[in-house]
């Protein structure tokens, strides 16, 4: 409606006939029409769009999380932490970590909001940097993993999920290896004082599984002897990290044998652990390119609202770990 | 929310301001809340109340922050010696699943700013996490009961409590002199 037409009030639907329809909002006193955009949801357009992105991400990682859930509690057996050598402590500080990152990107946000941007630019910094020390924590983390032979397929991993004749093959077909065999000969043969003493007293031990494993009638509590000599499996948890054998079995002693282990459910239970904690830090990852990305702008008043987006996604994963540590490592 | 058009946007509307349009109602809620704790002290030195943002406040997000770390604490605590309810491991679930559910709550509405904004957030959050809920419960048919009734092979192989037993046992028993006796 145009300026002229003041009699009309406002709200009334004559104004879809006007060729100024958008314009009931305009302000007849200055004589000219002034247009206000309305936007259908109260947020610009970017935040809607990381909001309609968390909202599919909110499924993505229920579809995991629940899987892992069901299948947890569905499965006969599932590994106690110290079993795949998870470490609570180390779980918790770097739930720590990422809650500390998710405080310094709010007041990077904050920073920017008051447009001081070298200090939005150092909070910045600092949610960048604990996010790459959570990966630090985490690629650790994985190494130990990988160390004791449990990798989320089977080319590399070496759990079984019983003491049976598969098993005791496996340990077979592994001492049978040219290598290995060349390496037991060095062994048998070392001269008193040549090794470490922990691999002294456990040459010993070593010979005798190799006799189990040779033996034609073996049962299954031989093999699970083995197993046990192999990579002991620690007791309940005890507080301190494995109370019972922590660092006694011959894969420990000696690491350049790679015997094959059993933990009973390690495989489905590797196989969750990786899947999450993976697709988990891939969003770090992410989240750590963005970081950096936007420490090249000003980070003022005119970047809070990518600093906001980014925020969102980062706590977004922040509350994934929030779920996911108590579930893997204190379950 | 049905007011957010009566307002302007306070001359930047660019880029995120038009979010706080709205607002007012909210932005009044966020300053009572404050006041209520008695550190509304947070806003007055810094020049973002001229930016039409009022939440937060930095003293806020400490104490978050003190709060999401408690719970951590808490929720390491089953896990320590001290833990009351050993034997009984879903008391420890149901507590840290309470606690989890706590801090995520303190994220999403303090962090993620969703406690000041409108009502939109509902419009997204309620159906993504109906949905959440309906894709875990689907799962259980196909997949969490996949081990009632497995294939005869399957069974074979795949590890059962009795395995544990054994592996107990040979772990009690002390070691590879015990093999000759079988």
């Amino acid at each position: 409606m145009t300026a002229s037409s003041i009699s009309i009030p406002h709200g009334h639907d004559h104004h879809g006939h006007d060729h100024h329809g958008n314009g009931d909002h305009g302000h007849g006193d200055h004589g000219h029409i002034t247009l206000q955009y309305q936007p259908g949801l109260p947020l610009s357009r970017g935040k809607l769009i990381m909001w309609l992105f968390l909202s599919t991400e909110i499924m993505f990682f229920a579809a995991l999380l629940g899987s892992y859930v069901v299948l947890r509690f569905g499965a006969p057996v599932w590994p106690k932490p110290h079993h795949v050598h998870l470490s609570e402590p180390i779980g918790a500080f770097n739930t720590f970590v990422l809650i500390c990152s998710s405080v310094t990107i709010v007041l990077a946000l904050e920073a920017a909001r008051a447009n001081k941007s070298s200090l939005a630019k150092r909070w910045m910094l600092l949610t960048l940097l604990l996010g790459t020390l959570f990966l630090g924590i985490k690629a650790y983390e994985y190494q130990a993993k990988f160390a004791h032979g449990i990798y989320p397929a089977v080319p590399h991993g070496r759990v079984y999920e019983k003491p049976d004749l598969y098993y005791g093959s496996a340990v077979r077909a592994r001492l049978g290896e040219p290598a290995i065999i060349d390496r037991l000969k060095e062994i048998d043969e070392a001269p008193a004082g040549s090794l470490k003493p922990e691999q002294e007293a456990a040459r010993g031990r070593l010979q005798q599984i190799r006799k189990i494993v040779a033996s034609p009638d073996q049962q299954a509590f031989d093999l699970a002897v083995v197993a046990d000599q192999v990579m002991p499996l620690p007791s309940d948890h005890a507080g301190g990290s494995g109370g019972h054998g922590g660092g006694h079995g011959l894969n420990d002693v000696f690491p350049e044998l790679k015997l094959p282990v059993v933990i009973p459910g390690g495989n489905m239970w590797a196989s969750t652990y990786f899947l999450l904690t993976g697709f988990h830090a891939i969003h770090v990852i992410v989240g750590l390119i963005v970081f950096s990305i936007l420490l090249l702008y000003k980070l003022g008043r005119q970047d809070a609202g990518k600093i906001e987006n980014a925020g969102l996604y980062w706590h977004f994963v922040d509350l994934v770990w929030i779920f996911l540590f108590p579930l893997l490592y204190l379950f | 929310m049905s007011d957010h058009g009566n307002h302007s946007d306070h001359g930047h509307a660019a880029h995120g301001p038009i979010t706080r349009a709205g607002e007012t109602a909210d932005e009044r809620l966020a300053h009572g809340h404050d006041d209520a704790h008695g550190h509304d002290d947070a806003h007055g030195d810094d020049d973002a109340h001229g930016d039409d943002h009022a939440h937060g406040g930095i003293v806020q997000y400490m104490f978050v922050f003190a709060a999401l770390c408690l719970l951590t604490t808490m929720s390491f605590f089953t896990y320590s010696s001290a833990w009351p309810w050993r034997d009984q491991p879903q008391v420890g679930w149901a507590f840290m699943m309470a606690v989890s559910c706590t801090k995520a709550l303190l994220v999403v509405l303090f962090f993620m700013h969703v406690l000041w904004e409108a009502n939109w957030k509902y419009v997204l959050t309620i159906p993504a996490a109906m949905m959440a809920i309906f894709l875990a419960i689907m799962l259980v048919p196909d997949v969490g009961m996949r081990t009632r009734m497995v294939s005869q092979e399957r069974a074979l192989h795949m590890a059962r409590p009795s395995d544990v037993k054994l592996m107990e046992q040979a772990a009690e028993s002390g070691g590879v002199s015990a093999p000759a006796a079988h």
